[in-house]
């Protein structure tokens, strides 16, 4: 950022002042405002009579290639004079937007200023609506001096060309951001599920019905238990205290709670084991089986 | 023990007196020490504020902004000497030191005299531009006062300023990043030399809106520097003076207030924002209060108490209409940046909160908030924590997950026909089947 710091005794006003007429003001004759094309021959563009009293009713267009002259008198009361200030302010009421052009004057008062569009700040080049273009001319003294609307320009820019922007480095608040999470992990619709899961169950039933099939019985039950019932019964039972131990551990326990309890099952499950396949051997060396 | 009694008196006396939140000791420095009256209402107004005025000469020898390197004043108020500098104990570079150090320092300029090759090379430092003809002078031939400069419009009348932009408060109305005109001057205006008749168009640097009247820098460290186009401003003639615009009414000034609110701010009594507690914690009740480690997706609460000195006290921050006080959540770049939002009030401050969602990233990550406005001191905190992954017993449980239900179905169907197969195995008496095998066998 670039601060110009001016020097001026100065006083602030808590309400806005009225202007009223004066004596004596300021004010131009004879002036022209000029748009020429580089290249085109002399008065080959637009050219318009200015008037002081009410502006141009259309806006006057600036295009890239363009020059734009205002020619003037600058006169006091009714008679030609240099002022103090002679310039011609261009003005966006919507930004804000101001610069002014110091016209060349002579001593007869006949002033003149050109303007490309190279000479405007770049902030002016992005403007779509036409800018208040006013003559300003002021001086020492009692006089009244005389800040009017001319005409409107508009600056015309070629569409292909990029207009040229600026971004100052500027604190405020900076745009939201929220953190866009990663899609949970999906499962296919439970319809599919539940279909494969029946398939699976499937498979118990299917091989039950197999061994049905093939004659498979469970006769031999109450000779076990008639000759060994301890051993079958505790066998049987670690076998599903085991399945039933791996399934506090899914559920609930963890690996040291399970390891000691697989351990003391284990155990139980060897010697009862032992005793019980004791048994199905007896039956099978007196060919029951 | 009476005597230390005694001495922690006289400290809270001081401490009850310093109204500006960073001390009171002013220094004034002023080549003509006749020209202290002029500006007696102002030197009035400070010492009614809480200041105590040290008044010296630039070229005074006694005069040290540092002793042992620790700064003897807090702030610095300098009018425009009339001499080439500011003498050896002046220099931009203690000048530049002493904001270092966070000393808040306003420099008045006047037109009367031209201003200093020294304050124009300080000013350099800071990005503010001096006209290189250093005797010009800004004139309006609209808004000057008919009393006073009726022939050399050089008493400009200006409205008081509103805020900057939408979104920044506004310290100065009746209510580069670093670098804020607080005063510009009318679209009209512009700067000349009066020594010349005329100016030529070559002549006019800068008009209109490019010239600011008042500017403020505001250092990294907070240390405030203003820039007062018009140290003539500041006298008592204008304090309560009556004007007329060309063609308007008569008006009194309000310049008593405009000073008061410059250098309130300057020696910064408002603007000042302090941060009070800091907390951040999962959203759940009786959560442990700033732990150092949260797991991702964890909702997070994240609160920050603000307050603002106004004057003489501390108190509840508000954020100005379209600002937002803001909350990243970052890692190296910020995951989240949110609004924070008032929750609660206490006497001297605003509580503001977020909440939100931990991202779904592990690593090491930081609150921050990072308010930086034109005007306001600068807040930027940072509170480090760490975001894990999810232990191996906080994933969801299979039995959870309906797509896991044909392996689940799967694995107890091999157990069920394992128990069965043993049962089976254990119990089955040969088939009619198998005995007729074995007896042809």
């Amino acid at each position: 950022m670039h601060l110009w710091q001016a020097t001026v005794p100065f006083c602030l006003l808590a309400s806005a002042a009225l202007p009223a007429a004066a004596a004596s003001a300021w004010g131009f004759t004879d002036a022209t405002v000029a748009v020429q094309s580089k290249g085109a021959g002399v008065n080959s563009g637009l050219k318009e009579e200015l008037s002081a009293s009410k502006p141009l009713s259309k806006p006057i267009s600036l295009a890239t290639v363009d020059t734009l002259r205002v020619t003037l008198t600058t006169q006091e009361g009714s008679s030609p004079k240099r002022p103090h200030q002679a310039f011609l302010l261009l003005k966006d009421d919507q930004t804000g937007l101001d610069i002014s052009y110091p016209f060349t004057v002579k001593e007869s008062g006949k002033s003149r200023v050109e303007l490309t569009q190279k000479n405007l700040p770049i902030q002016f080049l992005s403007l779509s609506d036409p800018v208040d273009a006013r003559v300003v001319i002021g001086s020492l003294g009692t006089s009244e001096a005389y800040d009017k609307s001319a005409f409107k320009l508009s600056i015309a820019r070629n569409p292909d060309e990029a207009v040229p922007t600026i971004e100052p480095a500027r604190y405020g608040k900076l745009p939201e951001i929220h953190h866009i999470f990663r899609d949970d992990p999906s499962s296919p619709a439970v319809i599919i599920t539940l279909a494969f899961v029946g398939l699976v169950g499937a498979a118990l039933p299917l091989l039950a019905g197999l061994w049905l099939f093939l004659g498979t019985n469970v006769n031999h039950l109450s000779t076990a238990f008639k000759s060994s019932p301890l051993p079958h019964a505790v066998f049987l039972a670690s076998l599903v205290s085991f399945e039933g131990v791996f399934f506090l551990y899914y559920t609930t326990w963890n690996l040291f709670q399970t390891l000691p309890a697989a351990a003391a099952v284990g155990a139980v499950a060897f010697v009862s084991g032992s005793r019980a396949l004791g048994e199905v051997q007896s039956r099978r060396l007196a060919s029951l089986r | 023990m009476r005597w230390c009694l005694a001495l922690l008196l006289c400290c809270l006396l001081a401490a009850v007196n310093a109204l500006s939140s960073s001390g009171s000791r002013l220094l004034v420095v002023q080549e003509d020490s006749t020209e202290k009256s002029l500006y007696s209402k102002l030197w009035a107004d400070l010492e009614s504020r809480g200041y105590d005025l040290t008044f010296e000469s630039p070229k005074s020898d006694k005069l040290a902004l540092f002793e042992h390197g620790e700064r003897v004043y807090d702030h610095l108020l300098i009018l425009p000497p009339k001499a080439k500098g500011l003498g050896p104990s002046l220099t931009p570079k203690h000048i530049l030191d002493f904001l270092q150090k966070d000393g808040n320092i306003l420099l008045a300029l006047s037109g009367k005299s031209a201003t200093s090759s020294a304050i124009s090379s300080l000013l350099i430092e800071l990005d503010i531009h001096l006209s290189t003809d250093r005797s010009a002078v800004a004139v309006d031939h609209f808004n000057y006062d008919t009393i006073s400069a009726a022939e050399k419009h050089d008493v400009l009348l200006l409205q008081r300023p509103g805020s900057l932009r939408p979104d920044v408060k506004a310290f100065f109305d009746a209510t580069p990043p670093l670098l804020a005109p607080i005063l510009r001057a009318p679209v009209t205006a512009y700067g000349y030399n009066p020594k010349e008749e005329i100016p030529s168009a070559e002549d006019i640097q800068a008009t209109g809106s490019q010239l600011s009247l008042v500017s403020a820098l505001q250092a990294r460290n907070s240390a405030r520097f203003t820039v007062l186009g018009s140290a003539e401003a500041l006298e008592d003639q204008w304090f309560s003076a009556s004007v007329k615009a060309p063609g308007g009414k008569k008006t009194s000034t309000v310049n008593q207030e405009f000073a008061k609110q410059l250098t309130a701010w300057t020696f910064k009594e408002t603007g000042v924002l302090k941060v009070g507690k800091i907390q951040h914690h999962l959203a759940t009740e009786h959560a442990e209060r700033n732990p150092k480690i949260y797991r991702v997706k964890n909702e997070t609460v994240f609160e920050i108490e603000v307050s603002e000195y106004a004057y003489d006290k501390y108190v509840p921050f508000e954020v100005p209409a379209g600002d937002e006080l803001q909350l990243e959540f970052t890692m190296l770049s910020p995951f989240h940046r949110l609004a924070l939002q008032p929750v609660r009030r206490t006497e001297t401050s605003t509580v503001y909160g977020a909440q939100f969602v931990t991202p779904d990233q592990h690593g090491i990550f930081s609150f921050r908030v990072n308010y930086k406005r034109p005007f306001l001191t600068n807040i930027e905190e940072k509170h480090e924590v760490t975001v894990r992954h999810f232990a191996h017993d906080e994933y969801t449980r299979s039995w959870a997950i309906s797509g896991g239900w044909v392996w689940i179905a799967g694995l107890w169907s091999v157990i069920g026909g394992f128990l069965a197969f043993v049962v089976v195995w254990l119990y089955s008496a040969p088939s009619s089947a198998a005995n007729a095998i074995k007896k042809t066998q």
